[in-house]
């Protein structure tokens, strides 16, 4: 850090005073319309700005007011009158936006900014730009120094901003005005009674709030504390019908798949993987059951059927049965009639030796061969 | 240059605005203030009364040392005014070999009224309108009334 402050390195520009009284139209340039700067007069005896007189003669070699052509060697300097006049002017200082308050005459106005406080002026120390009043109060300030309260490191500049939100500094609390540290209001509000609380059934649409000593009071008096219990209830058990609806949704979404995609989108969010897999095996075990079911069906046709054939067979059975007495009955009589046949034959010697006939019974070999065979 | 061209266009359109001319309106249509919209109002006991004339001034960048140039957006029937679509109005003080530097734009705008107050028909533009004036005068009324009811509406 030097012993002198820094300097504006740069020369003022006049042309950006701001004057804070109209200035005498006189005194004006007639080009520029501003106090005259730096004035020349010609030799028509008219008064300009250096500057602008020699924009003017660039495009023009004749005078601005009266058009009588002049050349270089018929611009003088203004009367020194003049000079002292536009000097004597108050300006603003340059650096009125920055906050200065000063206005001074505009002949002392660049070396008031030259030395004026709130000039921005490049810090020696580290290349920062900062104002000269600070510069000469504190140095640079851009050196770290500890807070007295936290202990925290800040820049010198920025001690004020720190002190502002310093959690170990003290700030009173908002709604009782008593001091606490910083760190400790958010939880001093917890429980100070003079902070605004909701009431407790604020969830169920209580819609008081005040003060945290008077809620208790309220709480008396308050229709919604009474009922929250029953409220909530409802409440609950309306959110269980709710996901029991969703479920029956989604049973109904299987069952008819037309429903609209939106729809179906809707209920499927709602439901956990878990559920769509148990539904969805239940499905394959109906389509199984009824499988079955059919199957059965037919099974129990093909047994009718049977039962059917059985007692056919049983009939016919019978008749096999009734048949063979049939043939048996004629059997025993066609053999009658071969024995009374035999008996004609033998008519002339048997029947006379006495008619006893041998009496042949049916399965009887027979020595003769013939039997009747059926 | 611009710079101090905008400062003086900037401290004229305050002297305007604070002390407005009788029967002008400025609009000024950019933001770099070297474009403005004008309204004039025809002047009363001329056949353009009630008439709203648009008009656009266009300030150079090197104003104040080179001239505004003016031209009406409204079409008009008028000795000095074009009579095309640029409408432009080229005399006096607007023509740059007699421009000075020292003049404003509110003598721009009064020497524009004035000339619908009293056509100057000797440094003409339109030279049949001209000899109109100067040898048919109702005539000439009759039309610059009717132009100025059809288009200065």
């Amino acid at each position: 850090m030097s012993a002198t402050p820094p300097q504006e390195t740069h020369p003022l520009d006049f042309r950006t005073l701001l004057y804070p009284l109209p200035p005498d139209e006189n005194l004006s340039c007639p080009i520029c319309r501003s106090p005259l700067l730096d004035p020349v007069t010609t030799i028509c005896r008219h008064t300009f700005c250096r500057d602008c007189l020699s924009g003017a003669m660039g495009v023009s070699p004749t005078c601005p007011v009266d058009r009588s052509p002049i050349g270089d060697g018929d611009i003088q300097i203004a009367p020194v009158l003049i000079g002292n006049l536009v000097g004597d002017l108050i300006v603003l200082c340059p650096n009125a936006s920055e906050g200065c308050t000063e206005s001074v005459q505009r002949n002392m106005v660049e070396a008031h900014w030259r030395g004026c406080g709130f000039g921005m002026v490049e810090c020696g120390g580290c290349g920062e730009r900062i104002r000269r009043k600070d510069w000469e109060q504190g140095g640079c300030g851009h050196k770290m120094v500890e807070c007295g309260y936290c202990a925290e490191e800040v820049r010198g500049v920025d001690l004020a901003e720190h002190e502002e939100v310093c959690p170990q500094l003290s700030a009173p609390c908002e709604h009782c005005l008593l001091e606490f540290p910083r760190d400790k209001i958010k939880q001093h509000t917890t429980t100070c009674d003079e902070a605004i609380v909701n009431c407790e059934a604020i969830t169920v649409g209580c819609p008081w709030s005040g003060r945290r000593r008077e809620g208790g009071e309220h709480a008396i008096s308050c229709a919604f504390t009474y009922l929250k219990p029953v409220l909530l209830e409802h409440a609950s058990r309306i959110a269980t019908l709710e996901n029991e609806n969703k479920l029956l949704r989604r049973k109904i979404d299987i069952i008819m798949p037309t429903r609209s995609l939106e729809e179906e989108e809707r209920t499927e969010s709602g439901l956990d993987q878990q559920t769509i897999q148990i539904l969805t095996e239940q499905e394959h075990v109906r389509n199984d059951v009824q499988r079955i079911f059919a199957v059965l069906q037919d099974m129990e046709l093909k047994q009718t059927m049977l039962t059917m054939h059985m007692s056919e067979n049983m009939r016919t059975r019978e008749e096999v049965a009734m048949i063979g007495a049939a043939v048996n009955d004629l059997r025993s009589q066609i053999h009658g009639l071969h024995l009374l046949t035999l008996r004609r034959q033998a008519g002339t010697g048997p029947n006379n030796q006495g008619g006893s006939l041998p009496v042949r019974r049916v399965g009887d070999a027979n020595p003769g061969g013939d039997r009747v065979k059926l | 240059m611009s710079g101090s061209a905008l400062k003086r266009i900037t401290r004229e359109f305050a002297e305007i605005s604070a002390n407005p001319l009788e029967g002008v309106v400025i609009f000024p249509i950019d933001a770099d203030m070297f474009k403005w919209n004008i309204e004039l109002t025809g002047p009363k006991d001329s056949p353009y009364e009630g008439g709203r004339f648009r008009l656009n001034l266009t300030l150079p960048e090197t104003y104040p040392f080179k001239p505004p140039v003016l031209s009406f957006a409204t079409k008009i029937y008028h000795p000095n005014v074009s009579n095309d679509d640029k409408g432009s109005m080229c005399l006096g003080i607007l023509r740059s070999d007699a421009w000075k530097p020292s003049c404003k734009i509110v003598a721009v705008l009064e020497m524009a009224r004035g000339l619908l107050l009293e056509p100057n028909p000797e440094d003409a533009v339109e030279n049949s309108i001209a000899m109109e004036y100067k040898n048919n005068r109702a005539n000439f009324d009759r039309i610059a009334r009717e132009w100025t009811r059809s288009y200065a509406k």
